[in-house]
């Protein structure tokens, strides 16, 4: 299922935001048609990885690799030329604008005239519209309203919507289910199964880790900044990766170093 | 309730509540000046004034989309019109208008860097380069005043260049319609412009999106300085000269005008038909107290009590607006 060589492959990372160590020499590989469930308690520095690897953040040292190739520059728009879409937790709308400018941002589609680009209002309208219907968003809320109306589970599914709208080799889902009703995290979930299915690569990241064991295919646990477990989800049951969570990787540590 | 039904529209709009007040504006000085303010000549003459105050407030408006601000460009203005006024005296006319152009450009540029490489806020960024180039200004000028002889002021592109009048207007406000058409179609209709709304939104969102934001913001910055000094350009056109005090305390009534036309200093949120409404607005006060024989003494005060008066009715409506 996995190919031979990682898709994206992280080796010593560091991050120092001045003196605070936020990422403590993480090595990781994820291979392309794999669901990652990347877990671990509030701060332990998932989200800070997956920045790094979308482009928000540049390490301090350490490598990372993706499809073979050393990453030398770090920025959002980089990664996503490159195919990496990240659903963002906290970031990645803009209230004031439209769900349509939204969906577009940084990509907009244009029609040239006089070779002057002007955005192409009806076809952000059209495949924003189709997304927002599919995500089974309010029938009163339109592809031209501003995101600010919406609710905390609507702008989840704008988000998600977009990034499997643009999706390429690699979706990286940060707390996805938040916000959402029951119904719409089993749509979020199957989608993610589904993305892999079709070969690509995501990383699912979540302090539940009963949800996402369900899910994916291997599970890599973060502590404190750094990575203290990384098993597949048949070699372990999700009642042995949460004492790992909850001995803080302690104990793991030792057994992983075997 | 017919009232209620102009609510979402307020919402919508925030620039309605500056037309709103100029048309009340409007009425008021027109009934109470006996004849003396709405007039023509009176009219073309605050319209020439908007036109120049109006270039300035629109490029402040783009950089108050960004979440930053300029304050410099008052001292951008007189840069602007310093070299034009120099250079013209030499070289054609429009020749003068692009080196002018390109000193407010490399300003923008100036402030631009300092702010997106820094970090610093563009606060006290601009404060401090508004008090830089107003030195620079009046070294240069030593006290005296630039100024085209009589015999140079002539040749259309001068004319062109606020030397003149078309159809009984300055010809600054055809310029001031022409960058207004061209900015608005750029803000709403154009990637830049969504990029440069979702950096004032929330910059760290558009970052996540992969929008430069470092180079949005400098775009802005340098396209600000190019109108404040063309701005200066059309001014010192109209007058034919100019001393190292030109355009002073403009950058203020810039930032009025902005605010007032629903531009939100936080970012995000711009008018450019605001901005310019509010440019208006401001040099039909100006106007009133001038004819209508105000003494300057009291000028300044009374400028600024309906400034004070505008604004505070026009968040009311917003509010009233906003209310359920």
């Amino acid at each position: 299922m996995t190919s031979t060589h990682p898709l994206i492959q992280v080796r010593n990372l560091d991050l120092h935001f001045g003196a605070f160590h936020a990422l403590k020499n993480v090595s990781v590989d994820f291979h392309a048609g794999e669901l990652i469930g990347l877990v671990g308690d509030n701060g332990a520095g998932k989200t800070t990885l997956i920045r790094v690897l979308c482009g928000i953040y540049a390490p301090s040292s350490g490598e990372v690799f993706f499809d073979g190739k050393k990453v030398e520059k770090f920025h959002p728009k980089l990664a996503i030329d490159q195919g990496i879409e990240t659903i963002q937790q906290s970031v990645g709308l803009c209230d004031n604008l439209s769900i349509a400018r939204n969906f577009y941002l940084g990509r907009e589609p244009v029609k040239r005239i006089l070779g002057i680009p002007f955005l192409d209002f009806a076809r952000m309208r059209e495949k924003s519209t189709r997304v927002i219907r599919q995500f089974g968003l309010r029938d009163n809320v339109s592809a031209d309203d501003e995101v600010e109306r919406l609710s905390g589970g609507e702008r989840q599914s704008v988000k998600i919507g977009r990034a499997v709208e643009f999706k390429n080799r690699v979706v990286i889902m940060d707390e996805p289910t938040n916000h959402l009703s029951v119904r719409e995290r089993e749509h979020v979930n199957e989608l993610a199964v589904q993305l892999k299915e079709q070969g690509l690569l995501v990383i699912y990241i979540t302090h539940d880790i009963f949800q996402v064991h369900r899910l994916a295919d291997r599970i890599v646990i973060m502590e404190n900044g750094e990575k203290v477990a990384d098993a597949s989800t048949s070699s372990m049951t999700a009642e042995e990766l949460e004492e790992v969570i909850r001995q803080g990787g302690r104990v793991v540590e030792k057994q992983e170093a075997v | 309730m017919a009232l209620s039904a102009a609510k979402p529209l307020i919402r919508r709009h925030t620039e309605l509540g500056i037309f709103l007040i100029g048309a009340v504006l409007i009425v008021l000085f027109a009934t109470t000046s006996d004849g003396k303010w709405a007039n023509l000549f009176n009219l073309a003459t605050i319209l020439q004034v908007t036109a120049t105050l109006g270039l300035m407030s629109l490029g402040v408006a783009l950089v108050i989309g960004t979440g930053e601000i300029d304050i410099s460009v008052g001292s951008t203005f007189g840069m602007g019109a310093l070299t034009y006024l120099w250079l013209a005296a030499q070289v054609d006319p429009s020749l003068a208008a692009v080196a002018a152009i390109a000193v407010g450009a490399a300003i923008g540029l100036f402030n631009g860097l300092l702010v997106t490489k820094t970090g610093t806020p563009s606060l006290i960024i601009t404060l401090g380069t508004l008090m830089i180039f107003r030195g620079i200004a009046i070294a240069l000028t030593e006290g005296f005043s630039f100024s085209i002889p009589y015999a140079g002021r002539n040749g259309w592109t001068y004319f062109l260049l606020g030397g003149g009048d078309f159809l009984r207007f300055n010809t600054a406000l055809y310029w001031l319609i022409a960058v207004t058409i061209i900015l608005m179609a750029v803000l709403k209709a154009m990637p830049f412009g969504n990029r440069l709304l979702a950096v004032g939104g929330s910059a760290e969102s558009a970052h996540s999106r992969g929008v430069r934001v470092d180079r949005i913001k400098l775009t802005t910055f340098i396209l600000c300085g190019m109108l404040a000094a063309f701005a200066g350009t059309l001014e010192a056109g109209k007058l034919g000269f100019a001393d190292g005090s030109m355009g002073r305390l403009m950058e203020l009534q810039a930032i009025a005008s902005c605010v007032l036309g629903g531009c939100l200093l936080a970012g995000g949120r711009i008018s450019l038909p605001g901005a310019l409404m509010g440019a208006f607005v401001l040099s039909s006060i100006q106007s009133y107290l001038v004819v209508t024989g105000v003494r300057p003494q009291w000028f300044i005060l009374i400028l600024g009590l309906i400034v004070v008066a505008a604004a505070y009715g026009d968040r009311s409506l917003r509010q009233w607006a906003l209310r359920k």
